[in-house]
C-alpha cells in the first residue's frame, strides 16, 4: 500500500468468500452471463457496475440461487461459497439464503408490522430464545439499518405504511436481523434521498467488519465511495474486476474507461 | 485515453473550455520568457515592462483555470482520465504561474542592469538558455494537445540541457567575478537569472510528468538525469 490512509482500502489479505468458475446463465434463448470467473472477498464490499442488462443483477442472484425460481434459467459453472459448490443437490436453499441475504431494488416490505418484518427472519431461524432477546435483534437491526430513531414509537405499524426510503432500510433491517455472511444488493439506494443513502453506504462500511457485501449499482459514485473492488459487467461478459481505485483513476480496458466516464462506448 | 466524446455534451464543452485556457496560459508564459529574454539581450526596457505588466493576466487566469476546474470537480464528478485531466490542469497552472513569476523577475532584474556594466557575452548565453527551455514548454503543450507521451518524455530528458548551460554559465560568471569585483553586482543578478530560468526547466519538465500522468495513469516512474550540480560539486577556481 503506497499510503498509510489508504489502509483500510486495502483487502489484499483477505480470503475467498465467493469463487465463481466458468458460469454461464441462459435465460430460454438469450445468453445473458457468459463465462464468467470471479474470486469475491470475505470482509469486503465488491460492486458490480455496467449498463442495464449486462448481467449483473443475473450474477448476483446466482449467489444465492435466486435463478431457481425462473423455470427458463438455466445456470452452468460452478459457484462455491467457503468452498461448498452452492449448486449441490444437497444444499438446501433455504438455509443458504440465510447464509446469503438480498435487499432488492424496490423496498418489498412483508404486508405485517414493522417489528415483525425484522423479527420473522430470526424466528424462523430460531435465532432468539425469547422475547426479549428478539426484542433485542430487532432494534439492533433497525439501528443498524438506520431507521430506528424514526420508527421506535410505532414498531406495531404496518411496514407498507411507511416511505420508499423507510421501507427500503426496513428491508435492510430485515436482511441484516438473520446474521448473514454474504449481503447482496441490488440497488439498493436507488429510492432512497442523499441522507438515507448516506446512512445505508455507512451502514454497508461497517457490515464490511464482519460480511462479504456485494453491490450492484448504477452510481459511480456510490461504487467509488463504498466499494473495495469494483467488477464491470458488460453483454454478460465480466470486463475488469479489481481494487476499486484503480478502476476509477486508471481502469486497464477501454470499455471500462468509457463507461464509468459517461462516453459513448 | 478514452477518446470518446461524453454523452452529456455539456461536460465535453466544459474540458474543451478547460483545455483552451491551459493553452492560452501557455502561450503567454511562452511569450513572457521570450520576450524578457530578449528584453535582457536588447537593453529594451520598455519591453521588460510589457513582461512585468502582463504577468498580472497570468495570476488571473491562473485564478480563473483553478476555479473553472474546481467548478468541473464539483459539478461533473469526473473519474479515470477526465479527472486526471483535471487534476493536471490545476498542477500544470500551477507550474505556469510559476514559470511567468521568474520572467517577470527576469525583467525586472534587466530594468536594473541597464544601469550596471555590461557582462560581455552574458545575455546571449541566457538568452541561449531561455530559448532552449521557451521550445521545451512549447513542446510539452503540443505533448498535452496531442496526447503524445514520447514528446512529454522527450522534454523531460531535454531539462539535462539546460541544467548543463547553467553550470557554464556559473562557472563563466565567477570568472567575470575574479576577473574584476566592479562586475559582481551585474554578475549577481545575471546569475540569479540564470538560476530561474534553471528552475523555469524544473517546471516545465514537472508539467510534462503530469502529462504522462494524464495520458497513462501513473507518473513516469524513473529519475531523469540531473545536471545542475552546481551546489553539490566544489568548483575549482
Amino acid at each position: 500500500m503506497k499510503d498509510s490512509r489508504l489502509e483500510d482500502r486495502d483487502t489484499t489479505m483477505n480470503d475467498t468468500k465467493i469463487s465463481a468458475r466458468g458460469v454461464q446463465v441462459h435465460y430460454a434463448d438469450n445468453h445473458a452471463i457468459k463465462d464468467v470467473d470471479v474470486e469475491i472477498q470475505d470482509k469486503t464490499v465488491t460492486a458490480f457496475i455496467g449498463p442495464s442488462g449486462c448481467g449483473k443483477t443475473t450474477f448476483l442472484r446466482c449467489i444465492n440461487r435466486m435463478n431457481d425460481t425462473i423455470d427458463i434459467c438455466r445456470v452452468n459453472g460452478t459457484i462455491e461459497i467457503d468452498g461448498e459448490d452452492i449448486y449441490d443437490k444437497r444444499i438446501d436453499p433455504v438455509q443458504l439464503r440465510r447464509k446469503v441475504g438480498m435487499v432488492f431494488q424496490k423496498p418489498n416490505p412483508f404486508p405485517k408490522s414493522i417489528y415483525d418484518n425484522v423479527a420473522y427472519g430470526p424466528k424462523i431461524h430460531g435465532l432468539a430464545r425469547n422475547k426479549a432477546e428478539l426484542d433485542e435483534i430487532v432494534e439492533n437491526a433497525l439501528r443498524r439499518g438506520a431507521i430506528w430513531d424514526e420508527v421506535k414509537d410505532r414498531l406495531d405499524a404496518p411496514g407498507t405504511g411507511l416511505s420508499g426510503g423507510q421501507q427500503q432500510r426496513i428491508c435492510i433491517a430485515r436482511a441484516v436481523a438473520t446474521e448473514p455472511e454474504i449481503l447482496l444488493m441490488d440497488e439498493p439506494c436507488s429510492a432512497l434521498d442523499p441522507i438515507a443513502s448516506g446512512q445505508v453506504e455507512e451502514l454497508i462500511d461497517e457490515l464490511r467488519a464482519n460480511y462479504s457485501v456485494v453491490i450492484v449499482t448504477h452510481s459511480m459514485q456510490q461504487a467509488a465511495r463504498v466499494s473495495q473492488k469494483t467488477a464491470f459487467f458488460h453483454l454478460g461478459n465480466l470486463v475488469e474486476y479489481g481494487d476499486t481505485d484503480e478502476i476509477f483513476t486508471n481502469p486497464r480496458d477501454k470499455r471500462t474507461e468509457s463507461y464509468i466516464t459517461g462516453r459513448i462506448g | 485515453m478514452s477518446d470518446g466524446k461524453h454523452i452529456l455534451s455539456a461536460f465535453d464543452r466544459d474540458i474543451e473550455a478547460l483545455q483552451a485556457m491551459v493553452l492560452k496560459m501557455g502561450g503567454m508564459v511562452e511569450a513572457a520568457i521570450h520576450d524578457s529574454a530578449a528584453s535582457l539581450e536588447s537593453r529594451d526596457e520598455e519591453l521588460a515592462q510589457k513582461v512585468r505588466d502582463g504577468d498580472k493576466r497570468i495570476d488571473a487566469l491562473e485564478e480563473q483555470l483553478n476555479e473553472e476546474a474546481a467548478r468541473v470537480v464539483a459539478l461533473r464528478a469526473p473519474i479515470a482520465s477526465d479527472m486526471r485531466l483535471v487534476l493536471a490542469v490545476i498542477k500544470i497552472s500551477t507550474n505556469l504561474e510559476r514559470i511567468g513569476d521568474y520572467s517577470k523577475n527576469l525583467a525586472k532584474r534587466t530594468g536594473l542592469l541597464l544601469h550596471l556594466p555590461t557582462i560581455e557575452g552574458a545575455p546571449q548565453s541566457v538568452r541561449r538558455m531561455a530559448r532552449e527551455v521557451e521550445r521545451m514548454l512549447h513542446d510539452v503543450l503540443d505533448a498535452y494537445i496531442q496526447r503524445d507521451a514520447d514528446l512529454a518524455r522527450d522534454v523531460r530528458e531535454r531539462d539535462a540541457d539546460v541544467d548543463q548551460m547553467y553550470t557554464a554559465i556559473f562557472r563563466e560568471f565567477l570568472t567575470f567575478m575574479m576577473e574584476d569585483p566592479r562586475n559582481i553586482t551585474a554578475c549577481m543578478h545575471l546569475h540569479f537569472i540564470a538560476k530561474n530560468i534553471e528552475r523555469m526547466g524544473d517546471h516545465v519538465t514537472s508539467i510534462a510528468d503530469h502529462v504522462i500522468y494524464t495520458i497513462e495513469g501513473a507518473a513516469p516512474g524513473s529519475k531523469r538525469p540531473k545536471a545542475d550540480r552546481t551546489s553539490v560539486d566544489r568548483i575549482e577556481t
